[in-house]
C-alpha cells in the first residue's frame, strides 16, 4: 500500500473587512496529464471533495492536442455560475510517486479563471483514501 | 513518504494578475510569463522546458467557493 504525504499550499487573499492580510491553505499539489495521444501537461491540481467529477481549464485540452467539439459534453453548476459545458475525455493523471490513474476528465471555461484543476470524486476519490488534516497543513493520499 | 513542499506564492507575488506562469520545478524559477497560455508554453520551450508546471496568477486573489 502507497501512502504519500503532501502539504497544503498558501495562496495570500486580497485584504478585506472580513478577512484582513488573510492567507488560505489548500490541498493542492502537482499533475502531469496524459492524453491518449501520448502528448502531456504539467499543472496544478486542488483536491475538491465536493466536486463531483474532475475538470481541468478548456484551454488544457488544446495544449494536449484534444479537440473538444469531438468530445462528449454535460453542463456542470458550481458556486458563481449557474451552469457551464464541459467536455470530456479519458486521461491519465499523474502525481508523482506511484500515484497514477486513467478516467475521464472534463475541460471547462469554468476552471480558467483559477487556471488549475479540480480532483473530484468520479476519477479520483473513488480510487483512492485521502486524510485532510488542516491543522497540521498536511494532506495523505493512499491506494487501498 | 513525504511529498517536497509547494510554495510557489514568492515566485508568482510579482507577476501581473491574470497572467499564465511556466515555472521550472527543477530550478524553482519562473522561466516565462504571458497573457495567453499557449504562448508562455512556447516561451518556455524555447527556454529548453519541454515540460514546465504551468499556472496562473489570480486575477482578483479572492477566497473560493467551486
Amino acid at each position: 500500500m502507497l501512502s504519500i504525504e503532501y502539504k497544503f499550499r498558501p495562496s495570500l487573499i486580497a485584504p478585506s473587512a472580513v478577512f484582513p492580510g488573510h492567507i488560505v491553505w489548500r490541498p493542492v499539489t502537482n499533475a502531469t496529464l496524459v492524453a491518449s495521444n501520448g502528448q502531456t501537461f504539467r499543472c496544478s491540481v486542488l483536491l475538491d471533495t465536493g466536486a463531483d467529477h474532475c475538470a481541468f481549464p478548456a484551454s488544457f485540452a488544446s495544449l494536449l492536442g484534444l479537440d473538444i467539439l469531438r468530445m462528449k459534453s454535460c453542463i456542470i453548476g458550481g458556486v458563481g455560475n449557474l451552469s457551464s459545458i464541459t467536455y470530456y475525455d479519458s486521461l491519465e493523471v499523474d502525481l508523482g510517486d506511484g500515484i497514477r490513474f486513467k478516467s475521464l476528465m472534463g475541460f471547462t471555461d469554468g476552471l480558467e479563471k483559477q487556471g488549475f484543476g479540480v480532483l473530484g470524486h468520479l476519477g479520483f476519490f473513488e480510487y483512492y483514501d485521502v486524510h485532510f488534516s488542516r491543522k497540521d497543513l498536511k494532506f495523505t493520499i493512499q491506494t487501498t | 513518504m513525504a511529498s517536497a513542499t509547494l510554495d510557489y506564492s514568492a515566485l508568482l507575488k510579482d507577476l501581473p494578475p491574470g497572467a499564465w506562469v511556466a515555472i521550472s520545478e527543477e530550478k524553482n524559477a519562473v522561466i516565462a510569463y504571458d497573457a495567453e497560455i499557449r504562448s508562455v508554453v512556447a516561451k518556455a520551450k524555447e527556454h529548453g522546458e519541454d515540460l514546465p508546471l504551468i499556472v496562473r496568477v489570480p486575477s482578483q486573489p479572492v477566497c473560493l467557493i467551486l
